[in-house]
């Protein structure tokens, strides 16, 4: 994700664009919040609130496999974050 | 002919007009004979493979990521060429159609590979977007859109503004281009919807009367001057209300805009619409309006003509030469709040002069700016083009 000026978008939006970026967009491809963080290089904490703020918005999703929460950003996430490209 | 056209939106995955313009394309190509593979992005719920409208579409899957915006699009260009390098074993392609700089590296991969004609269109340039370069993502991405026009035989833009920018920001031969408009498909528009139903889905009152924006809320898209606007339409037509369909990194500005405005109960933001809600919400306003400080093309300018309502736009680019003033549309200036205000209340307060407009328009529309006229075009690029590299 590139920034065009000062103007700031939020760190969750900026967060997701990373996660479109690593090619979590499906159940299959779902990571867990330490894979997230160390891919992105964000503290688990930051990358756990953000994820919520995505959730509650429904631009990610969850699953749970084996007792793990694995992570993947929605339909609606990719449109979020392809209206960020421009 | 085997038309190898990369893109990185084709529907459902629409991110602005490309996808849009290549769906319309390869139909019409398709359909004078054309055999059109599109290689595109996958999506959630669209098939790795499929034919529609006589496209053959192939989608692609990336299967590494890096949170970096830059190096997720390389690295989606290399599973590009893979995807194109398995397909040309069973086809044998003759010309490749890039579409922005975003597929340019996986094309010009392959036009070396397979020895083939490269064709660029190019819808906008990153200097123009950005309004000049400012950071080394930009330069890098300005650098690629060079290149690409650099590497294809023939280069494409939608108007003569984009023309003139090309040539003088990538010292392009003028020979070497080829202005081909954008187009639309008016029966799209020709339904009938309940404009009440419509205004009620998104709290909208019978009577109000809906001046509509429809673009990404990016600077170049000039929002803020119609936020701006406001306080003079509302004034003089206490009931407008502003209607703003889309999502960008702007929005959370344009947002906080408005709440100072003091206008935010005269304002709605929608966020993404379906096709089938925009065309219904389109045919629904009473004005559309498009304030853009940098536009190529403006395809919502055809979309807003198509759909009967008058049409209010910047004086700037490709928006200047599908407009006629006061024929077809009217023209204010680019970022100037008290123009776009003008504007607007010229035309909802004049039905006569605004359905006089709209008839203008719609017989523009359908005369000029048909898939079928857009295709032929395109073809005559692709035959003059084609045999060899």
């Amino acid at each position: 994700m590139y920034r065009r000026s000062s103007t700031p978008i939020s760190d969750e939006i900026y967060f997701l664009c990373m996660l479109h970026n690593l090619g979590i967009t499906a159940p299959e491809k779902s990571l867990t919040i330490e894979e997230i963080s160390r891919w992105t290089a964000v503290e688990p904490s930051k990358a756990k609130e953000n994820l919520n703020k995505l959730l509650k918005a429904r631009y990610v999703d969850v699953r749970i496999v084996s007792g793990v929460k694995r992570y993947f950003i929605t339909a609606d996430g990719i449109r979020k974050v392809l209206s960020m490209y421009s | 002919m085997n038309i190898c056209m990369l893109t990185w939106e084709y529907p459902p995955r629409i991110v602005g007009g490309i996808a849009r313009h290549c769906e319309g394309l390869a139909k019409a190509l398709a359909k004078m004979g054309y055999i059109v593979h599109v290689i595109t992005l996958d999506f959630p719920g669209a098939p790795q493979y499929e034919e529609v409208g006589g496209v053959k579409i192939h989608r692609t899957s990336v299967e590494l990521g890096h949170p970096s915006f830059i190096a997720w699009v390389f690295i989606f260009n290399h599973f590009m060429e893979k995807k194109i390098a398995m397909i040309s074993k069973d086809v044998k392609f003759d010309i490749i159609h890039i579409h922005d700089w975003l597929v340019a590296l996986a094309g010009i991969a392959t036009k070396h590979y397979l020895k083939l004609p490269l064709i660029l269109t190019l819808h906008s340039t990153e200097f123009g977007r950005a309004s000049g370069l400012s950071n080394p993502d930009s330069y890098l991405i300005d650098g690629v859109e060079w290149w690409a026009t650099y590497e294809s035989k023939r280069v494409i833009v939608t108007s003569n503004s984009m023309k003139k920018e090309v040539e003088e920001h990538f010292h392009l031969p003028h020979s070497k281009i080829d202005v081909i408009p954008n187009a639309i498909d008016t029966s799209r528009y020709e339904v009938k919807v309940d404009r009440e139903a419509v205004k009620k889905r998104y709290g909208i009152a019978p009577d109000e009367r809906i001046v509509l924006f429809v673009g990404r809320l990016a600077p170049q898209k000039g929002v803020e001057y119609l936020i701006k606007a406001t306080p003079k339409i509302v004034n003089s037509h206490p009931n407008a209300r502003i209607v703003i369909v889309g999502d960008g990194w702007l929005k959370d500005y344009l947002w906080n805009l408005t709440i100072s405005s003091g206008y935010s109960h005269r304002i709605s933001f929608l966020g993404f619409l379906s096709d089938s809600e925009l065309i219904e919400l389109t045919l629904s306003s009473d004005v559309l309006v498009i304030p853009s400080v940098y536009e190529p093309f403006g395809i919502v300018a055809l979309e807003g003509m198509a759909a009967g309502i008058p049409v209010v736009a910047s004086n700037v680019g490709g928006l200047a030469e599908i407009i006629e003033h006061d024929k077809t549309g009217v023209l204010v200036y680019a970022g100037d709040p008290n123009s776009i205000a003008w504007g607007v209340n010229r035309v909802l307060s004049d039905p006569k002069y605004a359905f006089w407009l709209v008839e203008n328009a719609k017989r523009k529309v359908r005369e000029v700016y048909s898939w079928d006229a857009v295709a032929r075009k395109t073809a005559e690029v692709y035959e003059k083009s084609s045999g060899g590299a």
